[in-house]
């Protein structure tokens, strides 16, 4: 998969995030300090903020044109997310958020399953828990299971361990993993954790007042 | 120095409060346009301020009951009267009946529908009726006994849309919202948006009579007299008849 | 309390019912709007619909008889066209009750869509949710004790309804008269005895209403 980001213009509160990169890993990090413009970026890419200028390209396909007004809604583009506080519907239960999003992939195919993302993710168990009774880490695979059964052709991580302890994260991170080797999802990750970055991402872009000031492989970036 | 100001503005004070007084008349809603008209000649002649709160006699009467503060009480029927004065709420010696008046039973101006009689309410093309509210309102208390009389309420009174006061009545009728309405025919004279098809015979209609009384709570009783005493005048008499009242016997 | 009152108090109720009822779909449809989007307009409409709350109500009562009466621009219409009458009819007291409640159940709805995050709503586009979905499945579920308490207050607001109804549906015994309209009735004829054991029912039953909102508002809901 590949993401074009090509001249992307968004103001924000205190200056404007602008953006020409393309991602093309497995895993890319996003990293740099708060107010960096980091949840907007991810907001951009997924279609829930509107660019003033520029375009993104996802694989081939253009899903966003400010020149020709092109700008396909969130539900179109097939990029799921996973938000800072994981917003699993508290009305629902545990099933019901997972399927949520389900699409039928297009050809036969077991992975993308309620019953094998429920074992990968080891929820399969909490089925039919009220979401809002589920310790942090259950949460956390739910929410990414959830991501998961949208089958996206990308996913997007908005710090998702924030609030989590090391103990808990250092658990997680293998599921994280599953993500990309069993499913075969790539995945943007933000953080502002290093010891994440290194756990995940095959490359960091750093993020700072809305402009990519470098580019690299963890260790460098950390350096 | 002192003294001698403060007198000064005691007595304007005083003077301005003699020469111009402020009289409230609670008048019946019937005779709106024609108090409107008496009071401003009134005004000029006397220095006073009128100041009148129309609406049912009903209602009048039940506020003065309340204490609502007022110097005259000008009602369209005696009974409103009579009760103040079992109340004891009437100066004594200066109530008097003035007026009369006629029933009329009114269209809108385009309708298409008249009735001929009274009895001719009764048909289905006349689907509603306004009325002052047949309890309490006179207009529509004589109203429904002279319907009772001819032995019709039972006919219509399914039909009878209750109005506020015998103005609101009549704007129902304007309005074109009721077929027909019953009210005085002092009002269907100020309304150009109906027409008379009815007219009540005087000699067969309720005996309609309009009553007035200085209020034992007035602060000026010497004043209100002097208005009361204008209104059965010379100079009201042309005034009253040019809307169509008739005066009591 | 004779059977004609028993009457009065039923009529009541069930105008004040079939009211709320009513204007609960265009109540619920607008409160959306004004919370969830912005339009062209949008001040205006808001203005309209809350001036029932500050107009006095004759003045209200006074447009809907301009409107609705048989040579109303809609009364009319219904009238020649449908053979339907409304002012002086059960169906005024109705359109008043209706009218007059409309911006409370607005607002209370309003304000129950905007305390639903925006994230809930956003995630659920990026699982391909469409507009009507996220609404249906997301926004709706998550605003409805917000909804209720509306619901609750235009029912309390229709069963004291008097200045409109008075005006476009005036006080015909068994037709329109209601609990507001008959105390005001036996007010004028001195019947206060009367009027008391109606004012008791009356306020019984907003009373009942009321309570019963507020123990729906505050039933623990699952967070």
């Amino acid at each position: 998969m590949s993401l074009q980001l090509h001249n992307v213009r968004l103001p924000l509160a205190e200056f404007a995030l602008e953006m020409d990169a393309m991602f093309d890993r497995p895993i890319a990090g996003i990293f740099g300090p708060s107010g960096a413009g980091k949840t907007s970026l991810l907001d951009l890419i997924a279609g829930l903020r509107r660019p003033i200028a520029g375009t993104v390209r996802l694989d081939e396909k253009v899903i966003f044109d400010a020149a020709v007004r092109l700008n396909l809604p969130p539900r179109l583009r097939r990029i799921g997310y996973v938000p800072q506080d994981l917003a699993l519907f508290p009305h629902l239960r545990v099933r019901a958020n997972l399927m949520y999003g389900y699409r039928s992939p297009l050809m036969e195919n077991e992975l993308f399953t309620l019953g094998h993302v429920g074992e990968v993710m080891e929820i399969a168990h909490l089925l039919e828990r009220n979401v809002t009774t589920l310790s942090g880490g259950e949460q956390q695979r739910v929410a990414f299971a959830r991501g998961i059964l949208s089958v996206p052709c990308l996913l997007l991580l908005d710090e998702p361990m924030s609030s989590l302890d090391s103990r808990l994260k250092k658990r997680l991170i293998p599921f994280l993993l599953r993500i990309r080797d069993e499913f075969r999802i790539p995945l943007i990750y933000v953080t502002h954790d290093a010891g994440e970055l290194v756990a995940l991402c095959d490359e960091v872009l750093v993020l700072e007042r809305g402009r990519l000031i470098e580019r690299g492989s963890p260790a460098d970036v950390l350096a | 120095m002192k003294t001698r100001i403060l007198t000064l503005l005691l007595s304007v004070l005083i003077a301005t409060s003699i020469s111009a007084a402020e009289l409230t008349v609670h008048a019946a809603a019937s005779l709106s346009d024609a108090m409107n008209e008496i009071g401003r000649a009134y005004e000029k002649e006397s220095g006073d301020k009128l100041r009148f709160n129309f609406g049912a006699s009903s209602m009048l009467a039940r506020q003065i009951e309340e204490g609502a503060p007022a110097d005259l009480f000008f009602s369209a029927d005696e009974a409103k009267m009579d009760a103040l004065e079992k109340k004891d709420l009437l100066l004594p010696g200066t109530r008097r009946s003035l007026l009369s008046n006629f029933l009329v039973i009114v269209v809108p101006a385009d309708a298409r529908a008249t009735p001929k009689s009274a009895a001719d309410l009764a048909r289905p093309e006349f689907k509603k009726l306004a009325l002052a509210e047949p309890q309490t309102v006179p207009a529509g208390i004589y109203a429904r006994e002279y319907l009772q009389k001819l032995t019709l309420w039972d006919a219509v009174k399914d039909k009878v849309v209750p109005t506020e006061n015998v103005r609101a009545a009549l704007a129902a009728v304007e309005s074109g919202n009721v077929e027909a309405g019953i009210v005085y025919k002092t009002d269907s004279m100020i309304s150009k948006k109906v027409k008379i098809a009815v007219e009540i015979p005087p000699a067969e209609g309720p005996k309609i009579s309009y009553p007035i009384a200085v209020l034992r709570s007035s602060k000026q009783p010497d004043r209100a007299k002097r208005f009361a005493e204008y209104l059965a005048g010379p100079v009201a008499r042309p005034v009253f008849e040019k809307f169509g009242f008739s005066f009591a016997k | 309390m004779t059977a004609e009152a028993w009457q009065i108090v039923f009529f009541t109720i069930e105008v004040a019912a079939l009211s709320t009822i009513l204007i609960l779909p265009l109540g619920v449809a607008v409160a959306w709007l004004i919370a969830r989007r912005d339009w062209h307009g949008k001040a205006i409409v808001e203005t309209v619909v809350m001036l029932p709350l500050f107009v006095p109500p004759v003045a209200t009562g006074l447009v809907l008889l301009m409107v609705f009466g048989r040579h109303g621009l809609l009364g009319s219409v219904l009238q020649r066209g449908l053979g339907v009458e409304i002012v002086f009819t059960w169906r005024a007291v109705v359109l008043a009750c209706a009218v007059m409640s409309f911006p409370l159940l607005v607002r209370t709805a309003q304000t129950a869509f905007q305390g639903v995050s925006a994230r809930f709503e956003d995630i659920a586009r990026t699982l391909g949710a469409s507009e009507w979905r996220v609404f249906a499945t997301i926004s709706l579920p998550l605003a409805t004790r917000g909804i209720v308490a509306g619901a609750v207050l235009a029912f309390a607001r229709a069963m004291g309804e008097f200045g409109a109804t008075v005006v476009v549906a005036g006080m015909i015994p068994r037709k329109t008269m209601t609990i507001s309209l008959s105390i005001y009735q036996n007010i004028q004829l001195g019947h206060d005895a009367v009027a008391l054991p109606l004012l008791f029912v009356s306020i019984g039953i907003v009373f009942i209403t009321v309570l019963c909102g507020q123990i729906i508002s505050m039933r623990k809901r699952p967070r």
